[in-house]
């Protein structure tokens, strides 16, 4: 008796693990749901909605980046055939599509749909002339700013750099409270120091690249501004030496306790700082990042985000590119930063006459014009090591170890002998 | 040796038969993965599986030791542990030879001991960059308020100063480890051999170094060995405490191996890496059971 309860129950087991047939096509969608919780449910069913042949499950991965990178390592390596899509940060995608992890979109989009994303955000998808993802949402490092401070010294805004110097230095002095920086921003060695070292060189006219394209870390303009980051530590004295282990949210914390005039991290920080009883609440205010003295076009936002992208083994691609288009559509990304602040990777987005109703995204669209990507796309699967150098490179100036020529020196031979292999 | 009876011979099956799963499961999770890894480290393989295992011999192993970051890593490694063991020792005895005494709270003194040591490393590494925080940190809070300084310090920001943070934080945390494997020691020691030192006119240092620390030699060696084996392999601590910064000064050979192997997908020279860190660890556990046996 014990024994066919046994059996059944194996069987009931066995028969609801077994995939019901159906005519419907079955896609995964990995995305975590964090900030785009919301979204989600409300993207699949419209999705479904239009096409009634596809369902869709949602994969929830986890909010902590590596954590959700390795699970996508582990079921590209064993050629999972889910998720069909996935979320990726934006920095994955070269190395994704050099592993072979992403099918190419543009079989799939027209040149035309493709030109309707951020163009600059994506490059960052792009290997020998194909495209790998699409972007679902942007951030981005901006400058907060004290406005209290700043008028009861009759300043404006800084737009450059030299301004900025300059301004940090007076508030400091007049404040005469030692608790007081100028200017905080994430410089431990982490990937956002890369963040804001690539904003620092381009608002020089520099950059990881030279016009031609050549790897050019050791460029003069790129040497000028990292020895600006250096001298803003020991010379002109606007940011504390501890500046060197702040993370976004250490920087973030000290801002808000009123002990900073300028603040340089991404845009999550704006809610918390705005929340009810932040000590800055209603006295900050933000805007692009600074560029240096002759170089008004300069692009200093380091941008970063998600894209959504094609699992390769997928067996429904093309149901899958459907998805991956509604999911980065027009009315879709619209809904996201209406609903969940998400910014959209859609430059027409910011003209739709709704996003006036998105709080401050407007604001952070326009700063993502004069945005500039890391250089995560042409360097593929070498990408973690280019940061890792330019990090620690960057760390020795910073701390003063080497002359900064020497750092950006050595960081190009380093970077230049990894590429050539 | 008598012969097996048929009943002696079916137990013998029958234990086996059970510590079989067990046997076939540790194979599976522990050995495999191992024989595994030290297969990749002589050769060259492709993530994806596209390209075939290539046989590359000592390559990994010579690029290793031309890599400026390898031995960095090990001289923060070795400094690491040479640094913290024998404190955790000295501090282990001193608070097990207090737990052993008897007195009023000695239940709750024990279990104040042991508090560090079951916290999580990591929670612990988190706890204590909050106190070392330069801006907001309890130790600033203190020292700039007594006039000890009057400038913060910047205790995970300065090489050498983050390395004694880091030593200072594993002597804290496992300690109390050492203290409960030499307590166990301190009480299996009979009593009459102290009744009988007594009666011979023994002062309580005599008493400690001629009875108490020679039979406190075995667990004194097991708790190294295992110390010295973690302080080796130490990743948790300087993963949460310092990210392995200022620049490299306090990246660990775990840490680095990390890197290599998870963030740039480097698995064969990782597992290199990690042949060579099993070499040390061996090496280290080899010579402390010969310098402590050399004496008996």
């Amino acid at each position: 008796m014990r024994r066919s309860l046994i059996a059944l129950a194996c069987a009931a087991t066995i028969a609801a693990i077994l995939p019901q047939p159906s005519r419907a096509e079955k896609l995964v969608i990995a995305i975590g749901s964090r900030g785009y919780g919301q979204v989600v449910p409300h993207d699949i069913e419209g999705f479904t909605k239009a096409n009634p042949g596809i369902s869709v499950d949602w994969l929830k991965v986890s909010d902590v980046p590596n954590q959700t990178r390795q699970l996508y390592v582990t079921d590209f390596t064993s050629k999972s055939p889910t998720p069909d899509v996935f979320a990726m940060d934006i920095i994955w995608a070269g190395e994704f599509a050099k592993r072979g992890w992403l099918a190419p979109l543009d079989s799939y989009m027209t040149k035309d749909d493709l030109s309707k994303y951020n163009q600059s955000f994506l490059t960052a998808a792009t290997l020998n002339g194909h495209v790998y993802g699409a972007p679902l949402y942007l951030d981005g490092t901006h400058l907060f700013y004290r406005t209290d401070l700043l008028e009861k010294y009759h300043l404006q805004p800084p737009q450059t750099w030299e301004e900025l110097i300059k301004d940090s230095q007076i508030v400091m002095n007049g404040e005469h409270n030692p608790q007081l920086y100028g200017f905080v921003s994430m410089w431990a060695k982490i990937e956002g120091l890369f963040m804001n070292w690539l904003s620092f060189t381009n608002a020089n006219g520099g950059g990881f690249y030279n016009a031609a394209g050549q790897v050019a870390v050791n460029s003069p303009a790129n040497i000028a501004a990292t020895q600006t980051m250096v001298d803003m530590i020991y010379k002109t004295q606007i940011a504390p030496k501890s500046i060197l282990n702040d993370k976004p949210d250490d920087a973030r914390t000290l801002f808000q306790q009123g002990r900073a005039v300028f603040l340089m991290v991404q845009d999550f920080v704006y809610d918390p700082l705005n929340a009810a009883g932040s000590p800055v609440k209603g006295k900050f205010d933000f805007m692009r990042i600074p560029y240096f003295a002759g170089h008004p076009d300069a692009h200093t936002t380091a941008m970063g985000g998600f894209l959504l992208g094609i699992n390769p083994n997928s067996a429904h691609k093309a149901a899958a590119a459907k998805l991956v288009a509604y999911f980065t559509s027009h009315e879709a990304e619209l809904w996201a930063a209406l609903n969940a602040n998400r910014a959209p990777g859609r430059p027409d987005v910011y003209k739709d006459p709704q996003i006036a109703h998105a709080g401050i995204l407007p604001k952070l669209g326009a700063d993502f014009d004069v945005g500039l990507v890391r250089p995560s796309g042409a360097t593929g699967d070498l990408y973690p090591q280019v940061s890792e150098i330019m990090q620690l490179e960057v760390t020795k100036a910073l701390h003063r170890q080497v002359p900064v020529k020497e750092a950006l020196d050595s960081a190009q031979k380093q970077i230049e002998a990894l590429l050539s292999k | 040796m008598p012969a097996m009876t048929v009943l002696d011979r079916r137990r013998h099956w029958t234990g086996g038969g059970f510590v079989l799963p067990t046997i076939l499961l540790i194979a599976l999770v522990l050995i495999y993965p191992v024989l595994v890894s030290v297969v990749q480290s002589f050769g060259q393989s492709d993530l994806g599986g596209t390209a075939p295992y290539r046989f590359v011999g000592l390559q990994h192993y010579i690029e290793i030791a031309g890599s400026a970051h390898f031995w960095n890593a090990l001289g923060v490694t070795l400094i690491f542990a040479a640094g913290s063991v024998p404190f955790e020792l000295v501090i282990g005895i001193g608070l097990a030879l207090l737990m052993n005494e008897s007195f009023r709270g000695k239940s709750i003194a024990r279990l104040a001991v042991l508090f560090p040591w079951a916290l999580p490393t990591a929670l612990n590494a988190l706890m204590w960059r909050w106190m070392f925080n330069s801006d907001y940190g309890v130790f600033n809070a203190v020292v700039l308020q007594t006039h000890l300084a009057s400038r913060p310090i910047d205790w995970l920001g300065e090489p050498t100063l983050a390395m004694t943070s880091m030593i200072v934080v594993a002597v804290w945390k496992t300690s109390s480890f050492m203290a409960l494997i030499i307590l166990a020691g301190l009480q299996a020691i009979p009593g009459e051999l102290y009744e009988a030192g007594r009666m011979d006119g023994m002062t309580r240092w005599t008493e400690f170094r001629e009875i108490t620390l020679p039979l406190l030699r075995a667990p004194i060696l097991v708790a190294l060995i295992l110390r010295s084996m973690d302080a080796l392999r130490t990743f948790e601590l300087p993963f949460n405490l310092t990210g392995g910064g200022p620049i490299d000064t306090t990246e660990s050979l775990s840490l680095y191996a990390y890197k290599e192997i998870f963030a740039y997908l480097k698995f064969n020279s990782g597992s290199a890496l990690v042949v060579v860190q099993f070499l040390v660890v061996f090496a280290m556990s080899v010579i402390y059971i010969i310098a402590l046996r050399r004496r008996d």
